[in-house]
């Protein structure tokens, strides 16, 4: 054996080491990557399944003779989506405002409508009670004209739009600013009204993440608590529900509520995601 | 890439596997959620709503005597036994807005006795600009809170003593006006939407305006400056003296499970205090519960307008944190 054939082996074996040095970081970065990830769906996962786990059927039976959690779930329902159509119409023109235009105070007005993610629940129920109770110039003459907004589902829906709105606005901006905007100009030059170019190419292109973030704002809408309690105890929304059941029944009687309700909100938002994927898979 | 949504499923299935197992214990999870630092350095209260204030300025007195530090939970009465009940928080002392929640909810298996320690009355709060304010009075309270458009709110009697406290001094008040169907039209005038779990929701409410009158306590309307108008003895729930007559009005509320009910018969307002049996610090929550009891605990409370009696009273089991038996009323086995 030669100098010259030994050097080479010594370099084929370094090149062996570096090689499988270069394949063992990446490994140990995948495993911890898939530690991390896995302990967050467990911590996500582990008290949902719980939940199910234990109260689900009772939750499922409960449905068929509870009277006043099938109201309740009902109202809920009906609530989240009148509050999230709201949300839809006002904030998508605020969020392609946001997406397209520059003007003076785009980074307030954004601020401004993130805003209530930061207000403590009870707080932005205590800040709506002052806009819209009987009292205030908005709540004043909404009673002279017969429509009572506290302790009532329009203070449900009141409070469901305040809290989930801005994530449907942060969502929908960010569907709008992944449409290129030449798009729009080709429309424009072919003719098109801004509106028009707006309701045949942006709104189609955006769609996806236009209703992906309408679900988002539903979800959170069917989960408000502390901002509903605050205006409209009565008629109970699923959560004041599964509340008041705790307080005065304990959790033997509050988690099957609270079963029904997360096995109910399970429905709308996997019909809405595999709606999504279908669309997409059509493309 | 395969491997990594492989790892991701197996580990997943594997910790999923772990908790299995362990979820059932939920009973013991929460015990000794005030254990920190080994030593009898952490205080912890839970307490009626209404109790918030008085405890609140009794407990920075008492860290400020004994170098400890203090934490507060306040709830509604009934919210606050179910914390012990059902979620095995055990808190270093249990205070609640009504002595009746010990023997109905925590004795024996939380409490083996209770101290009786202060009183309260019911009282009618309003502000300078509830609607007939000017015409208010002891005694003509009930024909303006029947007047149309005037708002009245009440908390919810399932949840919160003051509800069912509300409903019986409408009963004690049609009984002592002689004005039949008096309770039912003054709780038309009071409809659901008016109620709010406890009474302490109904403050905001009053002072936005939305309500004109609000039902509470005295110590409650004192320490907010709510104006309020001082019913009669005979019917506001305050005197022990009247507790004959408070008994002939009675409510029906729900009960313990679903579908059980319980009647509450109308009674002085008491509040009382406990040293749950599995108090993390017991031998530092005898000493606070001897401060509140004593004339310089007393004279805090007093400042911030609860009643504090005199002579506290002793019901169900006398335990070791209790104070002694010649500075107390002992009923001693004498259980409501």
């Amino acid at each position: 054996m030669d100098a010259l054939s030994v050097g080479h082996d010594v370099t084929r074996r370094q090149d062996a080491l570096r090689s499988s040095h270069s394949r063992v970081v990446p490994r140990l970065l995948s495993v911890l990557a898939a530690l991390a990830g896995s302990l967050l769906l467990l911590f996500l996962a582990a008290p949902l399944v719980e939940l199910v786990g234990t109260s689900g059927g009772e939750g499922l039976l409960r449905l068929g003779n509870d009277v006043e959690l099938r109201s309740s779930l009902l109202l809920t329902a009906l609530c989240a989506t009148t509050a999230t159509l709201l949300g839809v119409i006002g904030a998508t023109p605020l969020a392609y405002l946001l997406a397209r235009r520059e003007f003076p105070g785009r980074a307030v007005l954004a601020a401004v409508l993130d805003l209530p993610l930061l207000i403590p629940h009870p707080v932005a129920g205590i800040a709506l009670l002052l806009l819209l109770g009987r009292e205030s110039a908005v709540g004043g003459a909404a009673l002279a004209v017969g429509l009572r907004i506290v302790g009532t589902p329009l203070g449900i829906i009141a409070a469901m739009l305040f809290v989930s709105a801005p994530l449907f606005v942060s969502g929908a901006r960010e569907a709008f600013a992944k449409v290129d905007p030449r798009y729009e100009g080709v429309a424009r030059t072919l003719g098109d009204t801004p509106w028009r170019a707006f309701y045949r190419v942006t709104l189609p292109l955006a769609g996806r993440g236009l209703l992906a973030s309408s679900v988002v704002m539903w979800a959170r809408a069917v989960s408000e608590f502390g901002a509903i309690v605050i205006l409209t105890y009565n008629p109970k929304v699923a959560s004041v529900l599964s509340y008041d059941r705790f307080t005065s029944y304990g959790l033997s009687e509050a988690l099957p509520v609270a079963a029904a309700l997360a096995l109910l909100a399970l429905l709308p938002l996997t019909l809405l995601r595999a709606l999504r994927t279908e669309s997409r898979s059509e493309r | 890439m395969r491997a990594p949504g492989f790892t991701l499923t197996a580990i997943t299935a594997l910790l999923l596997g772990c908790t299995g197992s362990g979820g059932s214990e939920r009973g013991a999870a929460g015990q000794g959620s005030a254990e920190r630092g080994g030593g009898e350095r952490v205080l912890v209260v839970f307490n009626a709503g209404s109790l918030a204030r008085p405890i609140r300025a009794a407990l920075d007195t008492f860290a400020a005597h004994e170098g400890v530090r203090v934490e507060q939970e306040s709830a509604g009465s009934l919210e606050t036994a179910r914390k012990l009940t059902e979620l095995g928080k055990v808190p270093d002392l249990i205070a609640l807005a009504d002595a009746e929640v010990f023997p109905r909810y925590l004795v024996p298996a939380q409490v083996d006795g209770y101290v009786e320690f202060a009183q309260n009355r019911m009282v009618l709060a309003y502000t300078d600009r509830s609607r007939f304010a000017q015409e208010m009075a002891p005694d003509t309270w009930w024909r303006i809170l029947l007047r149309p458009g005037v708002e009245t709110g009440r908390s919810d009697p399932h949840l919160d003593p003051n509800g069912y406290r509300s409903m019986l001094v409408w009963q004690l008040a049609e009984q002592y006006y002689g004005e039949p169907g008096l309770a039912t039209r003054l709780e038309t005038a009071s409809p659901l939407r008016n109620v709010r779990p406890k009474e302490a929701d109904l403050i905001g409410l009053l002072q936005a305006g939305e309500f004109d009158y609000i039902w509470s306590y005295e110590s409650i309307a004192r320490a907010i400056g709510l104006r309020y108008v001082r019913l009669s003895p005979a019917i506001d729930l305050s005197s022990p003296d009247s507790a004959t007559s408070y008994a002939r009005a009675a409510i029906t509320v729900r009960g313990a499970r679903a579908g059980d009910s319980v009647t509450f018969r109308g009674a002085p307002i008491v509040y009382a205090f406990a040293v749950p049996r599995a108090a993390p610090h017991p031998a530092l929550a005898a000493r606070f519960g001897a401060f509140l009891l004593s004339a310089e605990g007393r004279a805090i409370l007093r400042r911030e307008w609860l009643d504090a009696v005199d002579v506290p009273v002793v019901r169900g089991m006398r335990a070791a944190w209790m104070p002694s038996a010649s500075d107390t009323m002992s009923l001693v086995g004498r259980m409501p």
